[in-house]
């Protein structure tokens, strides 16, 4: 332990900080530091693989004798198992296991839950075989509107205790014990000052009630595994995004020790925080392969995958917010409503307690539970929902006192990093010229709209993660750590912090990674990967960097303290000619090579700490006779502490912000009222943007060293996709002087916004109060 | 921690030992369909023309030609995300055109010339398209990559340099939900730009370009308020 | 998908011959019998292929021009006599489905492709167009559904070439057990008050072959439009097709069709009424959008599509009488 003096801070503006460093992890580095890799545009090391087609992802894992499994699933929104039958599908070609998942007696509370499953030596005789397997249902009524499952007398998804699926990445508190009357459970509270004081205070106060639809994760690779018993060892290909928590859920369902436990990940096709247990389907393949007596291959299609693998889940939200005319917020509130189906967590206040200051917050969080498929985390639990609401707000609180709203938000923000990022944004979307450009000369039916909305973001990081650095006679590096990479880099990122850490270019070194079998990587959820596992590289690059630098100390005859790292060598301290070159040091190390394993360090907290800040600018047409929004420009400004790669950032904030517009405008879970079942299980009536919905995106970093770890590494996944949706929601109102307050925002929506819009807002178009509702 | 090498346990190794029962050939002449003869229902077998080999493989009719790749042939570089036409990720070219190999099926293939992502690259060097996809950072999950490299591919095969726009529709029936798009459009358009310039002869400079070494740095941000020290520090000189 | 033997034939009329055998479908690009029979919405015995039937897929201008049913979508917007010639239907071909798609599916499954609606297309649902005894989406998740003749399914047809030719007039050529017929394609498609459970009067083992079009009149104009929620890949929220000739500065004829708003592609001749012998004006455009639309009963979800059929008529007539 020691006390390093850093300079810490953003933008030319470092302030000096005393931090406590941990024996055994480096110092942070100063602003001054020159980078040779770090923060460079670096193609990721596993984009050859996938460019060719050459890598390996769980599904595409095939074994000697492996099986296919599929699973039945009940049609029904609620209904109780009478009776399963298994024997004729037994009997079907190729039927090596069928395994009861559901047992007469239990409810099912959702279309889409498990019942069965069956594994067969071809994926058709599968699902062959499921068509065999009978069952008896006794339908029991359901409930899949969230209005009427709050109402009284409304029928119970639980009768008894709660029985939600949890998972690593789920909101803050999902797993709280909450009081519960129906359907209903919670509040989840807070309650900062006195709301009532403030309204009270306020020359202006305005109240909303805004909606969101229920979001599918969809990741391209659906859940699933492929198991393999070897003795009283089991090895599972995962589709996940925690390998270790997938060999935690697989050890204690099927009472496996963990240290008889492999999980793999080596490829993976997108999880966006749904993936990361092992799942029905991950418990039901290794039971299937031990009945079988062979690996079993079970992924899910893309019917199942909307169905019962996780959502972001649905929100109305009733917000309430004053402002003295002067521009100061004086009181927030929140009431919000939201299902999750099965599952709770799903609260939206994150934004609003975190984004601008103010004294007064109560909010109050209810998840209502409904029989639809649960929830998981989703990108930015809570945040996109809370955005758009808390973003809508401040748009209309800012017009209702007469403020400009970019001027408004800057008065209230707090984090003078968001503030930098709102200047940036602003013009580079143009934001002065916001209100001259509504109209288009050719096109009469055609408005512009520019609007804006904050993120915000917490996760640093924290301690578990471990990694072992490898140093070779000739020079070259491995690194072991398990991690996976999602699609975010992550491997990439392992190897630029150690070849930055060792001064070697990224090609001589070897990351290794995806394998319960190496030393513990974190999950991959809340944007804490990068934060978690660059500094753990860098403090194992660090120490087996320094086992390097005593044998260059003794191969030049001085004590060890007495070298120091110079120009891709080592030096005797204040004699610059004694060097030693990297190469010709790591010749004298043993045959073996030196090794370093490192843990993850306590973060910094007397560091120069902040929320992770954001600001999205959207610009926006929508065609006034149809009602159809596309949009044109975002502009997105993040901080994402210190950029490890510049190029794969660039992508992720490229993905957050279209996954972003495509909830804004598009996607929508769609329950049918009258059996439950979801409607549109597909990626065709499910709508996603594509390529043609695309619009050009600015992206900067704004490069900030706030010394919580080594590495000044923050996660930029959630981020990047908080206030999309809001930027885009605000830039359509200011197109249309009315505003829309639920999403998707659809043609009709857009439409009925129009006809109800005051004519006197319509007479104003153009003017600056424009998006005044 | 275990060590692959050591403990025996290859996971390639295993994956070569399923492709036992698909045989592969150099290619020989064409199979045309058989016309006038019922197939199945059960297992027939079926010879397919895929980029440049025979393969030979039994299967049942109802067996679509993604499928057979991937759980017959072990090509599972071609992948299935919605198994109905709507998503692009099992594209492959038939007789040069991408096509869903979800919706076919592999037993009216036969005879037609059939081209996945593995035949792309040749003698270890990538298409110009699958180098640019590397440098331009054109895949994230990489789980629609190849679905994507094959309609891009087919792109440029009739269209040298296409427009942005023209760009987005060849694309559009490939979806990617982690939403690499505009990265997908820089890398057809770098493609495209060397194609013209390097008149095809320049292309396996380029993808040796790639990797490795890796290719010159360029700052985080570009705006100007990004203090200079800072950019001076992200700016590399070369390593 | 339930396993099937597959038959590939020689010829369109052996394929009319074993396809009207019990148990037995036919099948041509199989983009969208495919998909049925992976749903399990279809479970044929046997599955006839026309796949491989050569000398069906020629595109001739004429006049008349003749369309070989095995003619694939990349086909047609890909000809630029076509295009030239009766840019509607290259453009309703052009602008369906996926690039991938078009190059798989041919003209004749086009207009015998099935619906899409999402009860439909989900083997839990037993609706009135699987002979069931409801439509659930009369009173229920019915966005995208029809506006026009919504009492026994309202379920919109999905072709969009057939709202083209619609507008150009054109026939469809079959061959069957009974010989050869040619079907004016008003007359092809069948309304589920007829029938729910069949989209055209296609009988068992009945065949496209190919798709006659008229001379288009000199001077005549069409132009095909359509409204999508998604630019990328999604199907039409409504479709507006038409095709007028002009006369000494009038309208001397005009046929205006609207797509993806009712059971079968809907020809609209009160709209026609207006514009036959009229001046163009914004006026008159207005007037013949409005009529257009005259009679629609949407469903609770989706007025607004009354609205945007109108904005689409509106918007095709402006260009074609520019």
């Amino acid at each position: 332990m020691s006390r390093d003096k850093l300079r810490l801070g953003f933008n030319g503006r470092f302030e000096e900080k005393e931090v406590e460093v941990a024996a055994g992890d480096p110092a942070p580095w100063d602003p001054a530091q020159k980078f040779s890799i770090l923060g460079a545009r670096t193609p990721r090391l596993d984009a050859r693989a996938k460019a060719t087609g050459t890598a390996r992802y769980s599904i595409d894992v095939r074994l000697p004798g492996m099986l296919y499994a599929r699973i039945l699933r009940s049609p029904h929104a609620a209904a109780v198992v009478r009776s399963l039958d298994l024997t004729a599908a037994r009997k079907m070609p190729g039927v090596q296991a069928v395994l009861p998942i559901a047992k007469s007696g239990d409810a099912l509370r959702f279309a889409g839950q498990e019942v069965a499953a069956v594994a067969a030596d071809t994926p058709e005789r599968a699902l062959d075989a499921l068509g065999a397997i009978r069952v008896e249902y006794e339908m029991r009524p359901f409930v899949v509107e969230i209005e009427k499952a709050k109402a009284d007398g409304a029928p119970l998804v639980f009768e008894g205790r709660v029985e939600t699926k949890t998972s690593a990445g789920d909101a803050p508190g999902a797993k709280k014990a909450l009081p519960r009357k129906g359907n209903v459970q919670g509040p989840r509270a807070s309650d900062k000052g006195n709301v009532e004081q403030g309204f009270a205070k306020a020359d202006a106060v305005i109240e909303g009630t805004y909606s969101t639809s229920v979001q599918t994760h969809t990741a391209l690779e659906t859940h699933g595994v492929v198991a393999r018993w070897e003795g009283d060892e089991l090895t599972v290909w995962a589709s996940t995004q925690g390998i270790f928590s997938v060999r935690e859920e697989l050890s204690s369902a099927l009472n496996v020790p963990l240290a008889k436990v492999t999980v793999l990940t080596e490829f993976m096709g997108g999880g966006f925080g749904a993936k990361f247990g092992a799942g029905v389907e991950g418990v039901t393949a290794a039971k299937l392969a031990r009945e079988a007596g062979a690996p079993v291959k079970l992924f899910l299609d893309r019917k199942e995958e909307h169905l019962a693998v996780g959502n972001r889940p649905s929100s109305i939200q009733w917000v309430k917010a004053g402002a003295t005319k002067d521009g100061k917020l004086t009181a927030l509130q929140l009431i919000v409503h939201g299902s999750g189906g099965t599952n709770g967590g799903t609260g939206t206040s994150g934004p609003l307690k975190n984004v601008y200051a103010c004294d007064n917050v109560k909010t109050e969080e209810f998840d209502v539970f409904m029989n639809s498929g649960p929830s998981a985390a989703f990108r930015a639990p809570g945040h996109p929902q809370g955005a758009f609401a808390l973003e809508a707000t401040m748009d209309e609180l800012a017009a209702r006192i007469g403020m400009d709203p970019l001027e408004f938000r800057m008065k209230n923000d707090p984090s003078e990093v968001r503030r930098e990022e709102f200047r940036i944004g602003a013009e580079k979307i143009g934001w002065a010229t916001r209100d001259a450009r509504r109209r288009v000369a050719q096109s009469p039916e055609i408005r512009r709209g520019v609007g804006m909305g904050a993120a915000v973001w917490y996760n640093t990081g924290g301690t578990g993660p471990k990694a072992t650095v490898t140093i070779h006679r000739d020079g070259s590096a491995e690194v072991v750590h398990g991690v996976q990479d999602l699609g975010t880099g992550a491997r990439t990122m392992v190897g630029i912090v150690a070849a930055e850490e060792l001064g070697l270019r990224l090609e001589k070194i070897a990351v290794r990674i995806g394998d319960t079998r190496m030393p513990y990587g974190p999950g991959s959820g809340g944007s804490t990967t990068t934060p978690s596992t660059a500094p753990t590289i860098r403090a194992a690059a660090w120490q087996a960097k320094n086992k390097v630098a005593r044998a260059a100390a003794s191969a030049l005859g001085v004590a060890d303290d007495a070298v120091e790292s110079s120009s891709g060598g080592f030096a005797v301290k204040g004699r610059p000619d004694r060097r030693l070159s990297w190469k010709d040091a790591c010749a004298r190390l043993p045959e073996e090579g030196v090794s370093a394993t490192a843990s993850r360090a306590e973060n910094h907290p007397d560091a120069w700490k902040r929320f992770t800040a954001g600001a999205q600018f959207a610009e926006v047409e929508v065609d006034v006779e149809t009602g159809l929004v596309r949009v044109k420009k975002v502009v997105a400004v993040h901080d994402c502490g210190l950029v490890v790669n510049a190029l794969t950032a660039e992508s992720q904030v490229h993905g957050g912000v279209i996954q972003g517009i495509s909830y804004a405008l598009y996607e929508n879970r769609i329950l049918d009222r009258a059996t439950g079942r979801m409607v549109n299980p597909n990626v065709e009536q499910y709508k996603i943007a594509g390529s043609l919905d695309v619009p050009e995106i600015d992206v900067t970093f704004l490069p900030v060293w706030d010394g919580v770890n080594n590495t000044h590494s923050v996660g930029i996944g959630e981020p990047a996709t908080v206030a999309t949706a809001a930027a885009v929601a605000n830039a359509v109102s200011h197109a249309i002087g009315a505003r829309i307050r639920s999403l998707p925002i659809t043609p009709e929506s857009v439409l009925a916004a129009l006809d109800t819009k005051p004519r006197t807002a319509a007479t104003a178009a153009g003017s600056r109060e424009g998006g005044r509702a | 921690m275990a060590d692959d090498s050591r403990s025996g346990f290859t996971r390639r190794d295993l994956v070569r030992g399923a492709l036992v029962g698909a045989v592969a050939a150099t290619a020989g002449a064409k199979t045309p369909v058989e016309i006038d003869r019922a197939m199945g229902p059960g297992a027939i077998p079926m010879t397919l023309q895929i980029n440049g080999k025979t393969h030979r493989l039994t299967a049942e009719p109802r067996v679509v030609l993604a499928d057979a790749l991937r759980d017959r042939l072990g090509l599972t570089g071609t992948k299935v995300v919605c198994g109905r036409g709507a998503c692009g990720a099992c594209t492959v070219l038939v007789d040069g055109d991408p096509a869903c190999s979800c919706l076919l099926l592999a037993a009216e293939v036969q005879g037609k010339k059939i081209t996945t992502i593995e035949a792309l690259a040749s003698d270890g060097r990538m298409h110009p398209i699958q180098a640019a996809f590397v440098a331009a950072d054109a895949l994230q999950c990489g789980f629609c990559t190849s679905g994507m490299v094959m309609s891009c591919k087919a792109l440029l095969d009739r269209n040298p340099k296409p427009s942005r726009d023209e760009i987005r529709h060849a694309v559009s029936g490939n979806l990617c939900r982690c939403g690499t798009y505009p990265h997908v459009f820089e890398a057809v358009e770098r493609a495209a730009g060397i194609r013209t310039a390097e008149g095809n002869t320049g292309l396996s400079d380029f993808s040796a370009a790639i990797l490795p070494p890796m290719p010159m740095s360029r700052r985080v941000s570009s705006d100007q308020r990004v203090d200079a020290g800072v950019a001076e520090a992200l700016d590399l000189e070369e390593a | 998908m339930k396993t099937f033997t597959l038959l590939p034939v020689r010829s369109l009329a052996e394929g009319s011959r074993e396809s009207a055998k019990p148990g037995s479908i036919l099948k041509a690009g199989g983009v969208d019998l495919l998909d049925r029979m992976k749903e399990g919405l279809d479970t044929p015995d046997r599955v006839i292929s026309i796949a491989h039937v050569s000398g069906h897929d020629g595109i001739e201008i004429g006049p008349p021009a003749r369309i070989g049913a095995l003619a694939t979508l990349a086909r047609l917007d890909a000809h630029p006599e076509l295009r030239r010639v009766y840019p509607a239907l290259a453009d309703a071909a052009g602008g369906a489905a996926t690039p991938q798609i078009r190059n798989m599916a041919t003209l004749g499954g086009n207009l015998a492709q099935r619906p899409r609606c999402w009860y439909f297309r989900q083997a839990e649902f037993d609706c009135s167009k699987k002979g069931g005894d409801q439509c659930f989406a009369l009173n229920g998740e019915n966005r995208f559904h029809a506006i026009f003749d919504t009492d026994v399914c309202c379920c919109i047809h999905p072709s969009a070439t057939a709202v083209a030719l619609l507008a150009y007039g054109a026939r469809v050529n079959t061959v069957g057990a009974r010989g050869k017929r040619s079907i004016p394609i008003e007359e092809f498609f069948v309304a589920p008050r007829e029938d729910p459970t069949r989209e055209n009067q296609l009988g068992l083992g009945e065949i496209i072959e190919s798709v006659e079009l008229p001379a288009p009149a000199p001077g005549s104009r069409s132009v095909y439009k359509k409204l999508k929620e998604k630019e990328s890949f999604d199907w039409p929220l409504v479709e507006a097709c038409v095709s007028v000739t002009m006369s000494g500065g009038s309208v001397q004829d005009a046929r205006v069709v609207l797509g993806s708003v009712s059971p079968v592609p809907r020809r609209v001749r009160g709209a026609e009424k207006v514009l036959a012998g009229s001046r163009p004006s914004p006026e008159l455009i207005a007037r013949a959008a409005e009529a257009a639309v005259a009679g629609a009963t949407p469903l609770s979800q989706n007025a607004h599509k009354v609205r945007l059929a109108r904005v689409m008529v509106e918007r095709a007539l402006r260009e074609a009488l520019a």
